[in-house]
């Protein structure tokens, strides 16, 4: 099977049966905003705003590099904010000037 | 080892995450709830309301399912004829749309569940997933090479025992009943549920008899 021919038949979430590493148990309590994060997710589904099967597409669709890079929730979080965009919920505008917004909120508050 | 489903954040460091400023991917998540909240999609009490259930939702009510079908066969069977509706009559919610296989681990069949496209899990019953079961290793090795995989966790199964790994999916979830052990004729319902652990209930390792207890 050429290079190609496997990429598209093992898109990047498609990794049943591929060789990896030895399991190491990892875990770890998860921060406050990925909690929340969770929780968003729970009620975007609760709302038929954002199904399970979309949240994992939105994730394969960051693309090897990013869903390699990102840890769980940051692969979340990003898939999360694409999939609103195409649906027209968000605009990147949106999103771009909230951030702002809230980065300034937490800078001020460093500075106190 | 290099996985790439690990960051190279140290989530050990929590401590000092307090007074840190927070992470780009945390500003994002602010912002999109705070986007939402704004156009009335959803409530800041409707995120805070869901944070509890999930807190709420633990291994120790997959042990009281296991426990129940260890000592009521009628239930036994009803759970593992429809795992939802067993647990939902025994008390336990579901707060999504999946439904419940319950694999019966016997003499002949060792059980191990994996989502090898993501990370789906039966998260009403045991909470939300260990960071390995997430991540590259098992979910790529679970199905190909299950032998291995647990004798990692420090399993060994026979090998006149079949091994089935069962792939999750978004609406079909499983909760491996592990055997119970023998040596726990005399114990309650309640000292029964105490043996059983969230890796058993995966399928990874068996119900072991600690001998600590005492009956």
């Amino acid at each position: 099977m050429s290079q190609t021919e496997q990429l598209l038949k093992k898109l990047p979430n498609d990794i049943g049966g591929s060789p990896a590493d030895r399991i190491e148990q990892t875990d770890h309590v998860l921060e406050p905003w990925e909690k929340r994060c969770h929780a968003l997710a729970d009620v975007l589904d609760f709302h038929k705003i954002l199904n399970t099967e979309e949240k994992r597409r939105g994730v394969e669709a960051l693309g090897s590099e990013m869903v390699g890079k990102l840890t769980y929730y940051e692969r979340w979080i990003a898939a999360f904010a694409f999939i609103l965009f195409q649906k027209g919920i968000l605009t990147p505008n949106d999103l771009e000037r909230k951030m702002t917004e809230i980065q300034a909120r937490y800078s001020i508050t460093t500075r106190q | 080892m290099h996985s790439h489903d690990h960051h190279p954040h140290d989530h050990t460091a929590s401590a000092d995450k307090s007074d840190a400023p927070p992470s780009y991917y945390e500003i994002m998540e602010t912002a999109v709830r705070e986007l939402l909240i704004e156009k009335k999609l959803i409530t800041a009490g409707e995120i805070r309301r869901q944070i509890e259930v999930l807190d709420s939702r633990t291994p120790a009510l997959g042990a009281k399912i296991v426990a129940r079908a260890w000592v009521d066969p009628e239930f036994r069977a009803c759970l593992l004829a429809n795992g939802r509706t067993a647990c939902e009559e025994f008390g336990i919610t579901f707060y999504d749309d999946t439904q419940l296989i319950v694999l019966e681990n016997t003499d002949k069949i060792h059980n191990l569940i994996v989502c090898t496209l993501c990370s789906c899990y039966p998260r009403p019953v045991l909470g939300l997933p260990p960071d390995w079961y997430k991540a590259k290793p098992y979910r790529s090795r679970a199905v190909k090479e299950p032998r291995n995989v647990l004798a990692e966790f420090g399993t060994a199964i026979p090998e006149d025992v079949e091994i089935r790994v069962s792939d999750s999916t978004a609406m079909v979830r499983y909760l491996v009943l592990p055997q119970r052990p023998v040596g726990t004729e005399d114990f309650t319902e309640e000292q029964l549920a105490a043996l059983v652990t969230r890796d058993a209930m995966i399928g990874v390792i068996k119900v072991n008899l600690p001998n600590e207890i005492t009956v």
